[in-house]
């Protein structure tokens, strides 16, 4: 009885594994014949694209495009908005919204694993080279004018994603609370800037929010300021010939020891480990607060909470006492669209539609992808008005990444660690020797 | 059709139809992810790419090689602290509310609630509690007149941070802790505390020598919960504090977690799970060989 009940056991396991293999063969199999089909179908679209015009085929492309987007706050709203409009133009498209969850980049990769993405989307952190497995290529895309930034998604000369909306990262301040202070003029030098911290900490003003704790926000310490210090739009990249690549005398450390400073001083929330982000907007509109030193996006996020829209400016930091001003120009998300998209034609009218027409980027508070439009947001102007140079970034370099993957370096986290440290060197010693080895061990 | 078979083999039938659905899930749902884990975790898998370089031995080499990655469970050492404290004050309001309390279903309903709310909202709470400038904890600590004591950065000093996520956690899982243990008390024999008092046994004596030896079976349990709880502790520190300050309240959980999805190390990921896994089961061993071993008469 006993051996028989264990048979029959083993009998089951060994069915539903029959049935568990059965599931994944199959599924794969589905994938590729739906992939099959597709590569079929798009000679015949691209054939029909190109005997008709552009307005006749506008009028002729129809079916479902699907956009997982993170802007779950659009839908029903603004987007709804977008589809009226963009309906107008091409009827037969029907487009549809899926809201993302909170960690886009990785729902993005799960669906890839399972072959299941959405037409369009935006791109998820993985290597240039993989681009071409997943994402049309969106060349003939026919836009009216350059795109920014062509070379950062591309691969052997495709171009596979196209950017949202650019930014820069620069000081997003409050007027009042400025003006308040005593400050008549925007800062110019290194010094200038610590002079206006301190008229604002006197008038009992928190000069500068870093948001320190959360992390997430010293994104621009530390992917942005070294740069523009070193003035070398690819040093980041250029760390794959350093077995030392963070110095107190270079990008990084410079760029760090900016924050450090203005914590030793003050300047920064009085407990940098218990900051609150939500808060810290509420605090910036209402003037508690002076500054953000954030990408251009938070603009319209302290206005969202409640300021007035003449009273927040920007302006970008001066890093060093020689009067030149550089700032960081960065891609936001990119937009890509999935090679085995079932309406891919209607799926790459829409994009263009949305890099065109849609006026997305004025409402996100970027900067247009699309090179030499100006945007309609006065911050923004204002920023250009300081004569600033703009420095357009790299993509980042494939080895580069996988060094610092394998090395588990964060870079936001050691600024972290750099700015509570007794001893700052003793933390660029510490990640410089596990740059060291991990890119030994991948033989760079 | 049924008819025909014997009592035994239709019981059989019966048992195995009964049976199937529940255990096809479980091994759907538990075993197999497992079993893909531990394949995951002898190659370098990135996370998303169909290729699956098969590595052997690599990642668990790497665990064990690298001091940082197992120095994080110094951290979890708070939270097996809190947790010992918790299990003390859980027996204590079980004994006390086990008694002829007034209104002791209600204090029992109340230190049970916590259990209920969702582990992020409590943390979320929490962390209105534990903010240095505006948080209620060291306002409160301010309005008693101590100043000193309410400038305290609970979440952002290195050594107290720990302690400080635990406590929350003390909070949260002691009501339930207490149940548990309610339970037990009641499930002893009123009797033998009847004749302990008919020998002369004072209150004190008849905890020590009744109530305790026969809560120990739930004690063990309950300490299982804890030190497994302990080991695997991650939502508090990610919301809080994300591991900060400078990674003092890192997690091994939220290390595992920031390897695969931040680093994209999945396979490296998933041999740290698979160590994780053996750490618990040697801890929990350790902890019934001991517990055995103190009571002869089992």
């Amino acid at each position: 009885m006993k051996r028989k009940g264990f048979l029959l056991v083993f009998m089951i396991v060994l069915a539903l594994t029959g049935i568990l293999t059965g599931c994944s063969g199959n599924k794969s199999n589905s994938g590729n014949s739906a992939a099959n089909n597709v590569t079929a179908n798009t000679p015949e679209q691209n054939t029909a694209e190109q005997n008709t015009t552009g307005q006749n085929s506008a009028e002729k492309l129809s079916g479902k495009v699907t956009f997982l987007t993170n802007r779950t706050d659009m839908i029903g709203k603004e987007y709804d908005d977008y589809v009226k409009r963009f309906n107008e133009k091409y009827p037969d498209i029907q487009i549809e919204f899926e809201a993302s969850q909170t960690d886009y980049n990785q729902q993005i990769k799960v669906r890839m694993a399972s072959g299941e993405l959405p037409d369009l989307m935006f791109i998820p952190d993985i290597p240039n080279s993989d681009l071409p497995k997943y994402f049309a290529s969106l060349d003939d895309l026919g836009l009216s004018a350059d795109i920014t930034f062509k070379d950062f998604k591309a691969y052997d000369g495709k171009l596979y994603g196209i950017t949202t909306g650019n930014s820069t990262s620069g000081i997003v301040y409050n007027k009042k609370a400025f003006a308040d202070a005593g400050i008549t003029e925007i800062p110019k030098t290194w010094d200038s800037f610590l002079e206006a911290c301190e008229k604002l900490k006197q008038n009992g003003v928190i000069p500068l929010s870093s948001n320190f704790k959360d992390k997430w926000p010293l994104g621009s310490w530390v992917y942005d300021m070294p740069r523009v210090i070193e003035n070398n739009r690819d040093f980041p990249n250029t760390r794959l010939n350093m077995d030392a690549p963070f110095t107190m005398d270079n990008g990084y450390g410079k760029a760090m020891s900016l924050i450090r400073a203005l914590n030793e001083k003050g300047y920064l929330e009085k407990d940098i480990n218990s900051t609150n982000w939500e808060q810290s907007k509420k605090d910036v509109a209402n003037g508690k607060m002076g500054m953000y030193f954030l990408g251009n996006w938070v603009i319209n996020q302290v206005i969202g909470v409640g300021a007035d829209t003449e009273n927040i400016g920007f302006f970008p930091l001066p890093f060093d006492n020689s009067g030149n001003l550089r700032a960081a120009f960065n891609p936001d998300f990119f937009y890509a669209v999935n090679k085995n998209s079932k309406n891919l034609e209607a799926t790459k009218a829409f994009l263009k539609w949305m890099l065109e027409d849609s006026g997305y980027e004025d409402f996100a508070g970027f900067l247009s992808p699309l090179e030499g439009r100006e945007s309609k947001l006065a911050q923004l102007a204002e920023f250009q008005a300081t004569g600033v140079e703009l420095q357009e970034g790299m993509p980042d370099d494939l080895q580069v990444i996988e060094i610092s993957n394998k090395a588990q370096i964060d870079l936001p986290a050691i600024a972290q660690e750099f700015v509570l440290a007794k001893d700052p060197q003793t933390v660029l010693d510490k990640w410089n020797k596990a740059w060291a080895k991990a890119k030994q061990d991948l033989g760079y | 059709m049924f008819g025909t078979l014997s009592y035994k083999k239709q019981k059989s039938v019966i048992i195995f139809s009964f049976l199937l659905v529940p255990v096809a899930l479980l091994l759907l749902f538990t075993y197999y992810p497992a079993a893909k884990l531990v394949w995951f975790s002898f190659t370098d898998w990135d996370g998303y790419s169909p290729e699956k370089p098969w590595v052997g031995f690599d990642n668990y080499r790497e665990v064990f090689s690298n001091p940082d990655i197992f120095g994080v469970f110094t951290h979890n050492f708070a939270y097996f602290v809190m947790g010992i404290i918790q299990n003390i004050v859980a027996i204590y309001f079980a004994v006390l509310l086990n008694g002829k309390l007034r209104g002791r279903y209600a204090f029992r309903l109340l230190l049970f609630l916590p259990y209920i709310m969702n582990g992020v909202a409590v943390a979320f709470m929490f962390g209105y509690v534990f903010d240095t400038t505006q948080g209620s904890l060291n306002l409160l600590m301010q309005s008693l007149g101590l100043a000193k004591l309410g400038e305290t950065s609970w979440l952002g000093t290195p050594g107290l941070v720990n302690y400080s996520l635990a406590s929350t956690g003390l909070w949260r899982f002691m009501g339930y802790n207490m149940v548990i243990y309610i339970a037990a008390l009641q499930a002893i024999p009123r009797d033998i505390y009847e004749a302990a008092t008919i020998d002369g046994a004072n209150a004190w004596q008849s905890f020590w020598r009744i109530t305790l030896p026969n809560m120990k079976p739930v004690i063990q349990l309950n300490l299982f919960l804890t030190v497994t709880g302990a080991l695997e502790v991650f939502d508090l520190p990610f919301v809080l504090t994300k591991g900060g300050p400078a990674g003092a309240s890192q997690t091994y959980v939220q290390r595992v977690v920031e390897t695969a999805f931040a680093f994209n190390h999945y396979g490296l990921a998933s041999a740290m799970s698979i160590v994780l896994l053996f750490f618990v089961i040697i801890v929990v061993g350790l902890q019934q060989f001991v517990l055995s071993r103190g009571g002869k008469g089992k």
